[in-house]
């Protein structure tokens, strides 16, 4: 009898197996990355429709762009009425040149992972609801020429890392709720002081040579 | 009664109370000791279903998830899915000595496993997926020597398995998939003869394959999947004549395939893809007869495809992908009769596509995109189940067969990049579930069908790069649905209707490279989803569309080489534009300076043009601007202080007589110092200037008179009444 229930355990076990047995058709990693980001957003409006992951490549997919080897080098989903949270996994997304995400209901905090998108040259996040820091990782991206975080509930400083990306050209972190003082070197030496406007606890740009600034601010 | 049967009966009466509460008390024992552990939950009130656990007196009878045996003793303990926040370490091991099942899986257990679980020694089923549990697996595990079915699956468990894993002889199924396993597979898993399935998938298991696997007669599942795994597949497994799964997917695997796989003749699904296996094909893999799926995609295989995979008749899905596979198809392939999935792209075979291969009458994805195929296209989709169908980037030609026509299931399409022939509007028909069409790049001639627009699915319609005649029909500007629009380097004539407005859906239009002429429609305006605009390299006149400034998401716009005259229209929302192309047309006017809130241009060129003027100081505020060209126009003055203008090479500043630097490295003629400058951008303002202060002085001096002179009229009136009033005694005081 023992032996009875046993196998019949294996079979209600195996059902769960069932889903996670089957060999995976040809598919592609930044296809996947893609996807999992789907699943991580509320997408009312179904702009993601087209998204469909068991193709070889995301490359026909609405809203992507592709370069010539079928690598991702455009996102373009400003404006979509999406709501949901950014993913580490689009990391994966190697070739990614312009990250847009304008203008929606996004929500959580920017993943310090998006660092690792080496050829990123615009990272548009603004009119969003993005909580949590500006990670100080994104001073690896040393491609990057837009940084436009405006609009959001971002806190904690301005990372001092992101001066040393010498190709950034705009920056504007308006409208949140950061803390700490403004960086003046490198490239922020060019950007208005209205990019930084309404942030409450923002103190001003930072005084050369004088000890202690970003004081609680952490 | 006898004296001595008395005895025996008072005896048996006082053995069986005495036992009975002996039992009675194992019983309670046990469910305190359970009480005692379900004490130390963390979550003690979600828990619905363990409401049941109060009475220890209905232990066995009413308790949830625990069943008894005859004697009232512990021997299965089902506990899935209920909702318990805990930890292992006080579960009373010792307290329970009958234990036989153990389901704790679907819960929030935390913590490690402890090695006491070793000390259960009547345990049959062992089960704790799906749950929070760390650590590693212990040793003292390999104890269970009755166990049969031992699952940890979907835990975050680290470290190797332990060799001792190979004492469980009892064992039928070892599932320990999506954990953070690592190490080697240890070859002692070789003595689990009774063995039906394994799975270890989804870890960071290393090292090689035991060849000891191959002692495993009754396995019939091995799933290894998704793990780092290195070396050879071992010939051992030739032994496995009961396998029917084999998933070794995404892995490190060198070497060949052995052909001993051809000896596993119950395989029904073979998965090797994503590896680094080299060498050809083994021509054995054509024995098995049972084989449904073979998935070898992703590898570095090489050499021809063996005719004898034709043979296998039971065969649905079969993926050589992204190889470096050599010759031609098989003729082969034409005996498959349950084909559903055939994937061949991104290979180097060549030859024509046999006419049988695409026979299968259950055929339903076609990919063999990115090879050296010749020759024309079979007739296929002859089941009508043909949906995804992608043949780019070959050398084939020749017509679209009549077949292809009458193709009612096509959902995805894709020819480009051969050298297709044909007039295109007979060789499509309409297609009601046709998502995507991609022709370009082809030979094909004649005018587009009307046709397409009764595809009433279509979301990409492209074209481009063929001979393609006539106008676009009417029709087309009534598809909504339609994401992208690509009908480029053709020799397309006529007029863009106001009904073009109707594609709200479009995302790219792509229209450049035809003879396309009159004026955009204003209604273009109402494709506000608009990404990417080309409508370069024809013959479009008049004004560009003020409307223009609607399309708040685009990025690209390129207008270039047309007849378009009258001004530049003020583009001042499109915050995301990076490229604005306007070169080669008749433009006239000034630059507008609203052009400078595109914050995101990277490229602007308004070369070959008839702008006239300054070109406004704003652009100095373009920050992201790299690369400019306003050769050949009117322009003159200074240029912007940013390096966009001071950097720009001499042929991007040629052509305007009147254009200045102070730069050096400019060969422009240097800046006057004069008056002029005062004519910048804002110029409006100065003339103001010099206008208002003589008008405001001289009010300010002609009111200062006035009120002097009302003053002494006043004063004077007042001294002659004064000497005419003096006798009346009434006097005015003011």
């Amino acid at each position: 009898m023992v032996a009875q229930n046993s196998r019949r355990d294996l079979l209600t076990a195996s059902l769960i197996l069932t889903l996670s047995l089957f060999p995976i058709t040809e598919a592609n990693s930044e296809g996947d990355a893609l996807h999992t980001f789907r699943q991580s957003l509320s997408d009312p409006d179904n702009v993601l429709q087209s998204w469909d992951s068991t193709l070889v490549n995301p490359c026909t997919w609405f809203h992507i762009t592709c370069n010539q080897h079928n690598q991702v080098t455009r996102l373009d989903l400003g404006n979509s009425n999406l709501s949901g949270h950014l993913v580490p996994e689009l990391e994966k997304l190697e070739h990614l040149q312009y990250l847009e995400l304008y203008k929606n209901k996004i929500q959580g905090t920017i993943p310090s992972e998006l660092a690792n998108l080496k050829s990123l040259i615009s990272l548009d996040l603004y009119n969003n609801n993005l909580t949590g820091k500006i990670p100080s990782s994104l001073g690896k991206l040393k491609s990057l020429v837009f940084l436009r975080l405006n609009e959001n509930r971002l806190t904690g400083p301005i990372p001092r890392e992101l001066t040393a990306i010498s190709s950034l050209k705009v920056v504007n972190v308006s409208g949140n709720d950061l803390c700490g003082t403004i960086p003046v070197e490198g490239p922020f030496e060019h950007i208005p002081l209205q990019n930084f406007e309404n942030n409450l606890r923002l103190e001003g740009p930072e005084l050369m040579g004088l000890a202690s600034y970003d004081t609680n601010c952490t | 009664m006898s004296f001595a049967m008395k005895n025996l009966r008072f005896s048996l009466i006082i053995f069986t109370t005495l036992s009975c509460s002996l039992v009675a008390s194992a019983t309670i024992s046990e469910a305190n000791a359970l009480l005692k552990w379900k004490s130390t939950f963390t979550n003690q009130k979600s828990s619905s279903k363990l409401s049941s656990w109060v009475d220890n007196t209905s232990f066995c009878t009413r308790w949830y998830g625990v069943s008894c045996n005859q004697e009232g003793s512990l021997i299965r303990l089902n506990l899935t899915d209920t909702a318990i926040e805990g930890t292992f370490q006080d579960f009373p091991f010792s307290s329970l000595p009958n234990l036989a099942y153990v389901d704790l899986s679907m819960n929030r257990f935390s913590g490690t496993i402890p090695p006491q679980f070793g000390s259960l020694s009547k345990l049959i089923y062992f089960d704790l997926s799906i749950n929070q549990l760390t650590g590693e697996i212990p040793p003292e595990l390999g104890n269970l020597r009755n166990l049969e079915t031992l699952h940890l699956v979907e835990n975050k468990l680290n470290g190797s398995i332990p060799s001792e894993i190979g004492l469980l002889t009892s064992l039928q199924e070892l599932a320990l998939y999506t954990n953070h396993l690592s190490g080697p597979i240890p070859s002692s898993i070789g003595n689990l003869t009774n063995l039906v399935n394994l799975y270890l998938f989804s870890n960071s298991i290393s090292g090689s394959l035991p060849s000891e696997i191959g002692n495993l007669t009754n396995l019939v599942e091995l799933c290894l999947d998704r793990n780092y795994l290195t070396g050879q597949i071992p010939p051992t497994f030739r032994k496995l004549k009961n396998l029917t799964l084999l998933n070794m997917f995404e892995n490190n695997l060198s070497g060949k395939i052995p052909p001993e796989i051809g000896d596993m003749a119950s395989l029904d699904s073979l998965s090797l893809s994503t590896n680094n296996l080299t060498g050809s094909i083994p021509s054995s893999l054509g024995n098995l007869k049972n084989l449904t799926i073979l998935h070898l995609y992703l590898n570095q295989l090489s050499g021809v495809i063996p005719p004898e995979l034709g043979n296998i008749e039971s065969m649905i899905d079969l993926e050589l992908s992204q190889n470096k596979l050599t010759g031609s198809v098989p003729d082969s392939f034409g005996n498959f009769t349950k084909l559903e999935f055939l994937y061949l792209r991104e290979n180097k075979l060549s030859g024509p596509i046999p006419p049988g291969v695409a026979n299968s009458p259950e055929l339903t994805v076609l990919q063999l995109d990115t090879n050296n195929f010749t020759g024309f296209l079979p007739e296929i989709c002859k089941g009508g189940k043909l949906q995804n169908l992608s043949l780019s980037d070959n050398h084939l030609e020749g017509p679209i067969p009549k077949s292809l026509r009458d193709c009612k299931s096509l959902v995805r399409a894709f020819f480009s990049g051969n050298g297709f022939n044909g007039d295109i509007s007979e060789a499509f028909g309409i297609y009601p579930y046709l998502d995507v069409i991609d022709l370009s790049h082809n030979n094909f001639h004649g005018e587009i069908s009307s046709n397409w627009a009764k595809s009433r699915k279509l979301g990409s319609l492209i074209m481009s790069n063929n001979n393609i005649t006539g106008a676009i029909p009417p029709e087309i500007w009534n598809m909504a649905q339609l994401g992208k629009l690509d009908l480029s380097t053709n020799n397309l004539t006529g007029e863009l209707p106001e009904a073009m407005g109707n594609l709200t859906g479009l995302l790219r239009l792509r229209l450049n490279g035809n003879q396309l002429s009159g004026r955009v429609p204003a209604t273009i305006s109402s494709l506000t989803n608009l990404e990417s605009l080309d409508l370069s390299s024809n013959i479009f006149s008049s004004k560009i569309p003020e409307t223009a400034d609607s399309f708040y998401k685009i990025y690209e716009l390129n207008l270039s080489r047309n007849k378009f005259d009258g001004r530049i229209p003020i583009l001042s929302k499109l915050t995301q534009l990076s490229l604005l192309d306007l070169s080669h047309n008749q433009l006239d006017g000034e630059i507008p300076s609203q052009l400078s809130s595109l914050q995101s241009l990277d490229l602007l060129d308004l070369s070959h043009n008839n702008l006239s003027g300054l070109i406004p100081t704003s652009f100095k505020d373009m920050k992201a601007l790299t690369y400019i060209d306003i050769s050949y126009n009117n322009l003159e003055g200074p240029l912007p202080d940013t390096p966009a203008f001071q950097k720009a090479a001499a042929d991007a500043l040629e052509g305007n007589r009147g254009l200045c630097s102070n730069t050096p490295t400019q060969r422009l003629k240097p800046c006057p110092i004069t008056t002029s400058w005062f004519k910048k951008s804002k110029k409006n303002d100065y003339i103001v200037v010099w206008i208002l202060v003589p008008i405001v002085g001289a009010l300010i001096i002609l009111s200062i008179c006035a009120r002097t002179f009302t003053y002494y009229l006043g004063k004077r009136k007042l001294s002659i009444r004064n000497n005419s009033d003096s006798k009346n005694g009434e006097k005015y005081f003011r």
